[in-house]
Order: C-alpha cells, then structure tokens, then sequence
C-alpha cells in the first residue's frame, strides 16, 4: 500500500491539521465535559440533543425497518434448532396463562363488584401512546433507544415507557417527532419501586449490567425479601403510576437485592408511553385510589 | 468540467471521510441486535479516525474528528463531550505515532488500531466511572471494543480502496 505513504512522513504541521487546532478541540472537548458533569440538564445541552433527535430520527426510521428484518433472519436462524423444545415450552406457558385468565377474569368480577360501590371512583383512564423503537445507542455505557413519537404526540420528559412485558425505562429527552427512553439498566436510571409482599420502598438504579440493583429507602430493618417477589413501579415522586410490573427479585449480591427485569431489550419492538398525570390533592382525596387493587387481592385471598 | 464543479468535487473528496464517520455513528444509534443482541456493534467511527490520520490527515481535518464525536455525544445521550474528546485523543496519539506506522506491514497497524481502542476504553471506563460514583462492569466494554478490533482489517482495506480508487485517482 504505497500509495497511502504518499504525502509524506512529515507528521504534525500540515497545512490541513495543526496540532494546534488539534489540542484546541481537545480542550475544548474536556471544558465541555466538565461542563456537562456539572449541569447535565442545561438547557443548551437539551435543546442540542433533541435537535439531533430531530434531524436523525427520518434516517433512522428508514433503516430500522430493513434492520429489524436482518435481526429477524439472524435470530430464526438459531430458532430453527430448537423449534422442538421451544414448541413444548410454549404449550405448557400457554397452559399455565389459561389458568392465570380464569382467575383474572374471577378477578374481574370483583373489581367490577366494587366499582358499583359509591365509595370507590375509578381514577381517570389513562392514554397511552403506541410507538416503535427506531433506534438505539449501542454504547457500553449508555443504555438508552429512540422511539418515533415525541412533543406532537404530547409526549413530556419522566413518562413510563412499557413494552408488553413489563417496565422499560422512562422518557428523558423529546424532538417534535422522537424522544429518548433511558432504560432501566443505565447508569443514571433511578426508578422509585417497591417489593411485593414486603413492606419495602427503594430506588432501582442501573449499573450497566443486566441486573439492576434496588437501594432501599424505606423498610422495616429485618426485611425478609425472597427470591422470585415481583417489583413493580411505586409511583413515588408522582411521576409514574404505582403497580407497573418492572421484574422479580433475583437474589442478593452482597449488599445488592438484584431485580431480574420482565423487559427483554433485545426483543423490544413496540411500546407503549404512559401519559400519566399525577392526580391533584382533592381528586386524590375524593378518590383513594392507591392500594385499592391490593385490597381487592387481599379479600379474594382470604 | 466548470471550476465550480471542480471545486464542489474537491471539497465533497475532502468531507467524504467525516461522512464515513458520521454514517458510522447513525449504524451506533440503529436498533440492530444480531443474535438476540449478543453481537456487539462494532464503533466503525473509532477505525475512520485511526485509518485516516494515519495515512491521510489532509482528509481527517481535527474539526472532523470533533465533529463526529460530538454527533455521537448526543445522539447516544451520553456526557457531552465524551466521545469527542476519546476520538481527538486517539488522533492525537495516532499522529505523533504517525511516521513509525507509515509503510509497515498491515499486521502491524492492526496491532497499534488494538492499542489505540484499549487506549480510548480505558479513558472511556474512567470516566464513566468517575460520573457514575464507582467502578462499572468492564464486560460489554470489552466485547464491543473486541468486535471492532476483529473487523479492523475488513474495513482498513475497505477504506485503502476507497481512498486510493475515489478520493485519490478520481
């Protein structure tokens, strides 16, 4: 390859790249760094991240099509030699899903049962917003995807963004027609949650790995936390609504209670973007509706 | 061919470089999950800095590089910042390095292309680190800079011919 040595060996200096610019940007690159640990939110640094949200969103729409296409191709490939076992997985899954929609249909009837009652007001319904996911960083660290539905669909920054698994992350940053949802695994995730059946509140924070780990802020200090309790959203800070499924309880790693997520982001396609308002004091005291559908399992329980 | 269309052409010879780079960025932010998403995607960004400052700076002007990584910045919703810092520091390196690996043996620039993504990891795991208040897992890190070690020469002989039959010759 003798034509790449061809302008010379002369290194720094050249007309078209100094080493001045060169540590000028550097530099300038650090102070924007520095810049940017301190005030992540400037308005500056928002305004630019959601405009390059704007201007790359038609591209990536265009591509994730024929991408989720080859995704498709290369995870069949695989499937083809499990078909057997993935068959019998499935009959029995489908088995055990028959028996789970009795009980919510039983479950239904309860619910419907107290909604006549004058004591109970349903809260108001909320409308989600369907979008797909049309891209998605790539990144060892930063954990996040771009969904196609943004400020024209009314979306805000801190909506829940679900999948139909379970909880994915939430909505940080919105362009007219795109936002960023910043998954649950990332290392600036904290979403409020509790721990079914233990009387536990805490912050699930993501640390990059799989399995993001609770911080508990509110307990009793013997917290008897097994293996296999659901996780779900407490709606604390009023942000997100209480009882999103996020995961189950994996086991204890040192100080850690490790949460293994419902969500599967290799297969997250199509989600679903909670528009939820917090409901004002006197609504909420007209209508206590927090703890309602635990009470409505409690009484079919006992 | 008029002179403004010369010039056009020359000017789109120079920024086809930066395009590279930037497409390479666009490929980061696609949804793309080979295997279930067990196959990193490779930071072709990384190799069209490293490719062109070594054999063509002329063509990888600083201003590029800053570009490209401040795209990446932002479009991955990370620090600002970050990434344009790790591609000018790679640069930086790369050049001072630039009239030892001028004329070598393929297998030998591979092997600086290795040293400079464990370079630019290690800056990267630094300060993720530092942001986040303790030390992050290294795993994903690794598999995604491995990945794009692997494909180097793939792309490093894409891009010779591609500088030499388009940007050179044409």
């Amino acid at each position: 390859m003798e034509f790449l040595g061809q302008d010379g060996r002369e290194g720094f200096g050249r007309r078209a790249n100094s080493r001045f610019v060169l540590i000028l940007l550097i530099l300038v690159s650090i102070l924007l760094l520095l810049s940017s640990l301190y005030s992540a939110q400037a308005s500056v640094f928002k305004k630019a991240r959601e405009g390059v949200l704007d201007a790359t969103a038609p591209v990536l729409e265009v591509f994730s099509g024929p991408v989720a296409y080859f995704n498709g191709l290369a995870g069949n490939v695989s499937d083809y030699f499990n078909v057997l076992e993935q068959n019998k997985a499935l009959r029995d899954e489908n088995a055990e899903l028959r028996q789970w929609m009795n009980e919510a249909l039983e479950l239904r009837k309860v619910v419907g049962a107290y909604d006549g009652l004058q004591t109970y007001r349903a809260p108001p319904a909320a409308q989600p917003i369907d979008a797909y996911v049309i891209g998605e960083t790539n990144d060892a660290f930063a954990r996040s995807m771009i969904v196609n539905a943004g400020r024209a669909q009314n979306i805000e920054a801190g909506y829940a963004v679900v999948d139909n698994r379970g909880l994915i992350g939430r909505i940080v940053d919105t362009g007219a027609r795109a936002s960023r949802v910043l998954l649950l695994t990332d290392v600036q995730s904290r979403i409020p949650v509790y721990v079914e059946g233990a009387a536990v509140e805490g912050l699930l924070v993501g640390n990059t790995r799989g399995k993001p780990a609770i911080t508990i802020t509110e307990g009793a200090d013997d917290v008897a936390i097994a293996q296999g309790q659901r996780v779900l959203t407490s709606g604390a800070g009023g942000v997100m609504p209480r009882g999103l499924p996020v995961g189950v309880i994996d086991g204890e790693h040192g100080d850690d209670i490790m949460v293994d997520l419902y969500a599967n982001y290799a297969r997250t396609r199509l989600v679903r973007i909670i528009n939820y308002e917090f409901p004002e004091v006197g609504e909420a005291l007209d209508a206590v509706e927090d703890g309602a559908g635990e009470e409505v399992v409690a009484v079919t329980e006992g | 061919m008029g002179y403004r269309a010369e010039h056009l052409l020359s000017l789109l010879k120079t920024v086809a470089p930066l395009l590279l780079g930037l497409l390479g960025v666009i490929i980061l932010a696609l949804p793309i999950r080979l295997f279930e998403g067990a196959a990193p995607t490779p930071i072709i960004p990384l190799v069209v800095v490293f490719f062109w400052s070594i054999y063509a700076p002329a063509y990888m002007p600083s201003v590029s590089v800053f570009l490209i990584g401040i795209l990446q910045d932002l479009l991955t919703g990370g620090p600002l910042g970050l990434w344009a810092a790790v591609y000018l520091v790679t640069q930086f390196v790369v050049m001072s390095q630039r009239s030892y690996f001028l004329g070598r043996e393929q297998k030998v620039v591979w092997l600086g292309f290795a040293l400079a993504a464990a370079s630019a990891s290690l800056m990267l795991w630094l300060v993720m680190s530092l942001m986040s208040g303790g030390l992050l897992p290294v795993g994903g890190l690794l598999a995604q800079m491995t990945t794009t070690v692997l494909i180097y020469p793939l792309f490093g002989v894409a891009f010779g011919e591609f500088h030499r039959r388009i940007l050179v010759e044409a």
